[in-house]
């Protein structure tokens, strides 16, 4: 669905409203929901749509999902977290998944950077090289 | 061997640090050739997008949140939410003379079933066009074999020349006609010194499959695929395809150009990629301009038509030369795309209907026909033997209409007129079957000598053709004159004269 210039526009005034001290705050967040939800301007809908993809997509920025093929250990973990928030900030989340797909090694993505360091990772390109060689 | 290990285990060792990092994104729309994904933070204008199982996705619009991609293929297996990433590349096609020969698609593959082909490289389909400073002017002909067009509306390497009409005037026929001469030519000086192949590259754009399969059994019976390569887009390919197809020929194209050679590039047609671009461009919700297509469809063709250029020997020395072909309706040329592509080209080979009915083919109209820059490349025996056709059969033209309407007329009128309709006979010819440049001289020289004068219109086509023969089988020396100095002195002048007033005492 193609959202309206309109809808477009003021749904980024509301997302720019939602931050405190440059962090998206939850609760500003849900107030404005509501209000919205309650007041019913015209095209509210479009306005609430884009409004989540926003907020989805600044979620998504200040979340890291890393994926190993094996449970991490705690001290790696830690390392791991250290790393990435001495890079991306201190409110960085982060979420932890097993993927034995990947056979061996992590694959960190944050926001729409991607850090692939799997043995998946690694056959897929070799392939890919040896397909174009 | 300890050595083999090591060097193993220090490239294990490798791939097990080494991690690369790729920008990715999710597909969140997909459908009619046409994704939207949401993601994609580094990408960049017409970057070639991964999708899973090896399908490819060019990267059209990028908007705030999204980013607008065209699908390279069938997109049947992609599902909304599958990750796509960035592949920091741009499309490139397969160039060199490994296609000379080949049918292939807008991607360089072939389609002919004759096997894999040999790239010597691979070109971006989408380049800039030579600047000022790289290119040379026009002096070189192309012989496109038909006389009317080589005397009247000459074509120059690195020129861009529009053919365009109404549907059935023989657009398409002009085209591969031109391209059985460079054929012709190349095989004849075959191995000269100084001699210049030119290559052919036919661009199908939404055309009938039927019509690229007749125009490749044309060019195969002519003995002219060895010099031609033709990419097919044709109607039931994806409109991305056809909007693609005549830059991966120019790709093709710029590749002669920049090794020292001369390219002959056909796109047939324009009008119709014009409308495979309003499809893409509806698709991916670009705004719509005049008659729905989007704004930039200026831009498209004349970003297209600007490669073709002849460039100077620092720059490699060859040329493309263009004819791009435009389909108009009822013979209105002043329609958006048709007055869009004449302003950009060098000129236009107006074909007309009403000629075509008359049985005057090529139905070339003198009037509406111009070449702006072909004049110079004209080879000189033509130029001396046609110099003044085209005024000759202007007024031809306007003295036939008010000749209508009297019937006695002044001595020079009517000579205008015998003189008009004679010509009018002699630049009827039938297709496929270009014509030797030196032919076309000693035909035109015979005319404007007077050698015709006492020939009746309607003999003048057989008288000809009769000429014709005469001096391919009797007369071969002054034809070799002619081909060698390119231009009539007096010497050839006594010679043909001599060889008119013979053939003029056996013609009957």
């Amino acid at each position: 669905m193609k959202t309206s210039k309109e809808a477009r526009k003021l749904s980024k005034q509301l997302f720019n409203g939602s931050f405190s001290d440059g962090k998206l705050d939850a609760a500003k967040v849900s107030i404005i929901a509501k209000t919205v939800i309650d007041k019913k301007p015209r095209k509210y809908v479009e306005i609430l749509k884009n409004y989540q993809r926003l907020i989805r997509t600044e979620v998504a920025s200040r979340h890291a999902l890393i994926e190993s093929a094996a449970e991490l250990g705690g001290d790696m973990r830690q390392q791991l977290l250290g790393t990435l928030q001495s890079k991306y900030g201190a409110d960085l989340t982060t979420e932890f998944k097993i993927s034995p797909e990947l056979i061996g090694g992590l694959r960190v993505k944050i926001a729409s950077d991607v850090w692939d360091g799997s043995v998946r990772g690694h056959l897929s390109r070799l392939e890919a090289n040896l397909a174009t060689a | 061997m300890s050595n083999i290990l090591q060097e193993l285990e220090s490239q294990i060792s490798g791939l097990k640090t080494t991690t690369t990092k790729s920008n990715v994104g999710i597909v969140r729309e997909i459908g009619d050739g046409v994704a939207r994904i949401e993601g994609l933070s580094d990408v960049m204008l017409n970057e070639l997008i991964e999708f899973p199982g090896g399908l490819y996705g060019l990267a059209l619009n990028l908007e705030e949140g999204e980013v607008g991609c065209i699908l390279l293929g069938d997109e049947k297996e992609i599902i909304e939410g599958v990750e796509v990433k960035t592949t920091g590349r741009l499309l490139s096609v397969p160039v060199g003379k490994g296609l000379l020969g080949r049918v292939v698609d807008t991607l360089g593959n072939p389609v002919d079933g004759k096997g894999a082909i040999t790239a010597t490289a691979h070109y971006p389909v989408e380049k800039v066009a030579p600047g000022i400073i790289k290119r040379k002017s026009v002096t070189q002909p192309v012989q496109t074999g038909i006389m009317a067009i080589d005397a009247m509306i000459p074509v120059g390497r690195g020129q861009r020349e529009l053919i365009i009409g109404d549907r059935a005037t023989g657009k398409t026929t002009i085209a591969i006609d031109t391209i059985i001469n460079q054929a012709r030519i190349n095989k004849a000086n075959e191995g000269k010194p100084g001699f210049r192949p030119l290559y052919s590259i036919y661009v199908g754009i939404g055309q009938k499959n039927s019509n690229i399969a007749r125009s490749l059994a044309v060019l195969e019976a002519a003995g002219a695929l060895p010099y031609t390569i033709i990419v097919s887009a044709p109607a039931s390919d994806t409109a991305t395809n056809q909007y693609l197809a005549p830059f991966s020929g120019a790709a093709m194209g710029e590749w002669f150009m920049d090794n020292g050679m001369d390219a002959l590039i056909v796109y047939d047609d324009l009008s119709k990629h014009a409308v495979a671009y309003r499809q893409v461009s509806l698709l991916l919700k670009r705004p719509s301009g005049r008659e729905a297509y989007p704004g930039d469809v200026f831009y498209l063709h004349s970003r297209l038509l600007e490669r073709s250029a002849r460039v100077d020997e620092k720059n490699g020395n060859g040329s493309v030369t263009a004819l791009p072909i435009i389909e108009t309706q009822a013979g209105d040329v002043s329609a958006y795309i048709p007055t869009n592509v004449i302003s950009i080209t060098d000129g236009q080979i107006y074909l007309e209907t009403d000629l075509f009915y008359q049985g005057i083919r090529p139905a070339v109209s003198v009037g509406l026909s111009v070449s702006r820059v072909g004049s110079a490349a004209q080879i000189k025996a033509v130029k001396q033997v046609a110099g003044k056709i085209k005024g000759d059969l202007a007024q031809f033209r306007e003295l036939a209409a008010f000749a209508q309407f009297g019937s006695d007329l002044d001595a020079k009128t009517k000579s205008i007129l015998d003189r008009g309709a004679r010509i009018v006979e002699l630049f009827k010819q039938v297709q496929y079957n270009p014509l030797a440049t030196e032919i076309m001289v000693t035909t035109l020289w015979s005319m404007q000598n007077g050698f015709m004068d006492d020939v009746a219109v309607d003999k003048i086509k057989d008288f000809q053709l009769k000429l014709q023969d005469f001096f391919g089988t009797r007369k071969d020396a002054v034809l070799a004159k002619i081909r060698d100095k390119g231009a009539i002195d007096d010497d050839i002048t006594t010679d043909l004269k001599a060889a008119l007033a013979e053939f003029k005492s056996t013609y009957r």
